[in-house]
């Protein structure tokens, strides 16, 4: 009756219920967004409806006008582009070196420990805690409302991540090339670069992914760090809910700036961002 | 020989070094900085005021806080509600989607926008959506007959909408992983049972559960420990109201370094915090070491 291990599972609750459920799930998931593009093309007389248009006869494109022209957005994108593209190169170079360091490189078996047990626990600390002084620091070095600032933040946070995630790949990486790479006399750098590096790219990709879309979506050190300036769009959206209130049309707008960037590196690069979801929790 | 080992020693601490650079600056010293702070009183607002050592005063006020119990409460609350519908329906519907049908995959696809969309920007759009008067989703209730709720205007409806946002926005996730771990388990281990005539309820419940226990027990430690840094959707959302019904720890934390200025009192409850999570966080990380053997 059942040839394939996936007929079994998907089936686990029988047919009938199975449809139920995924209907469900699938409406749930998906109405949020088509109400999130839908009001961000509404007329204001129909954001503001009751009862809700749920489908608009006229459509408009003056939110985002709005946001890109008067609410900064244009100046939150560039932050937000800035700030993540960065961050993910920093945090992906060095953090691929560190894990290199620690799988291939020579330190005694106790540091090569430690090192993973501390990263471990680093990447679970709580971001809140450190917000205070490091607005006291911030502040002091004059750094308060740059990019720079949400930089080394951000880096700070996704360097455990990247260094959890490429000592799995780095472990996966085969003992002939590295030791063919020591005959022919390379050292630690080329073998990293030269042999390591390229075997490891999807890794490494999956790691930048993963980083870029944690920094664009920060959020408590951009609103801590970021005031005028420096501003994100993350900061940006949040200021519709504290300065002002109804404005849903611009707001969703804004909704779909931050989602549609992320959306479509997720959608292009989907193998390598579940591989980095599943091995960044669960060590295969 | 001997000449090359040693340039791979000193290389290899070179790559550590940029890691411990970042580290110390962003991570540690704020931390041992706080850790000073929180023997002192000292106002935020005023950049001129210079700190006054309290002694133990912040931690003992800790004790008498109400509002920092009612945020501890609210925060487990919040915790023990969402990691377990999103274990739950993580669960039931990774199985249900964990095939090779483009149909699972498809769904596979679907499900990523949630938890890729920023938390802030999914709070900001359930507000909209929970919206008394315009909100749609007291607009679909109204179909089925339900009375307008103020979601986000009373405490009860406030917390179980928080919750519910929780999960719509990270139950994805764990059908994600799970799906991952249900994919890796090999067809031999069905092969018996389904010789046997088990139905596939039996099988899920006898060879399947006991197979992706280990992985269970991780994804629901993560949850726990990231429902404890819930920031971005309660600003957004409630602001922690109302009154103090919403409000998490993170935001009790934030408040009052951030908005009430004393940095003192704040640093001391970030040291509190990061000492009862590092004990989960070490739970944690023994049930991963054991599980890797």
């Amino acid at each position: 009756m059942y040839n394939k291990v996936n007929d079994v599972t998907i089936n686990f609750l029988g047919k009938p219920l199975r449809w139920i459920v995924l209907f469900l799930s699938t409406f749930l998931v998906v109405f949020p967004f088509y109400w999130l593009a839908t009001s961000a093309v509404k007329l204001r007389r129909d954001y503001l409806a009751v009862p809700p248009v749920l489908l608009p006869k006229e459509i408009t494109f003056e939110n985002f006008e709005r946001i890109f022209l008067r609410d900064g957005a244009l100046n939150g994108l560039q932050n937000s582009l800035v700030v993540a593209g960065c961050t993910m190169i920093v945090a992906v170079f060095i953090g691929s070196l560190a894990a290199y360091a620690i799988s291939k490189g020579s330190i005694p078996e106790k540091a090569r420990h430690i090192f993973a047990f501390w990263f471990l626990i680093q990447k679970m600390y709580p971001a809140i805690s450190v917000g205070v002084p490091v607005f006291l620091v911030m502040r002091k070095l004059g750094l308060l409302d740059t990019r720079l600032a949400l930089i080394i933040m951000n880096t700070s946070f996704n360097i455990p991540l990247v260094i959890w995630l490429m000592l799995g790949f780095f472990g996966d990486v085969p003992a002939e090339i590295e030791e063919s790479g020591r005959i022919d006399g390379c050292n630690l750098w080329q073998r990293y670069f030269l042999l390591a590096i390229p075997v490891v790219k999807p890794g490494l990709i999956a790691a930048a992914i993963l980083t870029f879309i944690e920094s664009w979506n920060e959020f408590l050190f951009a609103v801590i760090l970021g005031l005028r300036k420096a501003t994100t769009l993350t900061v940006l959206i949040s200021g519709f809910i504290t300065d002002r209130g109804l404005e849903w049309g611009p707001m969703a707008a804004m909704g779909v700036v931050i989602i549609l960037p992320v959306a479509v590196i997720v959608w292009a690069l989907q193998k390598n961002f579940v591989k980095g979801l599943a091995m960044g929790a669960v060590k295969e | 020989m001997g000449k090359k080992r040693l340039t791979d020693t000193a290389l290899s601490w070179l790559f550590l070094t940029p890691t411990f650079i970042v580290l110390i600056i962003a991570a540690f010293l704020p931390l041992l900085y706080s850790l000073w702070l929180s023997f002192h009183a000292l106002r935020l607002n005023m950049p001129a005021a210079r700190p006054v050592f309290i002694g133990l005063e912040n931690y003992t006020y800790m004790l008498q806080d109400t509002l920092l119990k009612r945020s501890t409460q609210n925060n487990i609350i919040f915790v023990t509600f969402t990691v377990s519908l999103q274990m739950f329906f993580g669960l039931v519907i990774a199985m249900l989607v964990s095939g090779d049908d483009r149909l699972s995959r498809f769904l596979r696809t679907i499900f990523l926008v949630p938890m890729i969309m920023a938390p802030v920007a999914s709070g900001t759009l359930w507000r909209m959506m929970l919206d008394r008067t315009t909100g749609v989703v007291n607009y679909l209730l109204s179909l089925i007959g339900i009375t307008a709720i103020p979601w986000l205007g009373q405490p009860l409806t406030a917390m179980i909408a928080v919750i519910l946002v929780d999960v719509w926005r990270l139950t994805p996730w764990v059908v994600i992983i799970l799906v991952s771990a249900i994919k890796g388990i090999s067809i031999s281990l069905f092969e018996a049972a389904l010789v046997d005539g088990a139905s596939p309820w039996e099988i899920f419940k006898k060879i399947v559960l006991p197979l992706l226990k280990p992985v269970l027990l991780i994804v629901a430690m993560i949850r726990i420990i990231d429902g404890f840094k819930v920031f971005d959707i309660i600003y957004v959302m409630t602001g922690g109201g109302p009154g103090i019904a919403t409000e998490m720890l993170p935001n009790f934390i934030y408040n009052q370094g951030l908005r009430y200025f004393n940095a003192g009192y704040s640093a001391a409850l970030a040291w509190v915090f990061i000492i009862c999570m590092s004990l989960l966080s070490l739970i944690f990380v023994r049930l991963r070491l054991r599980q890797e053997g």
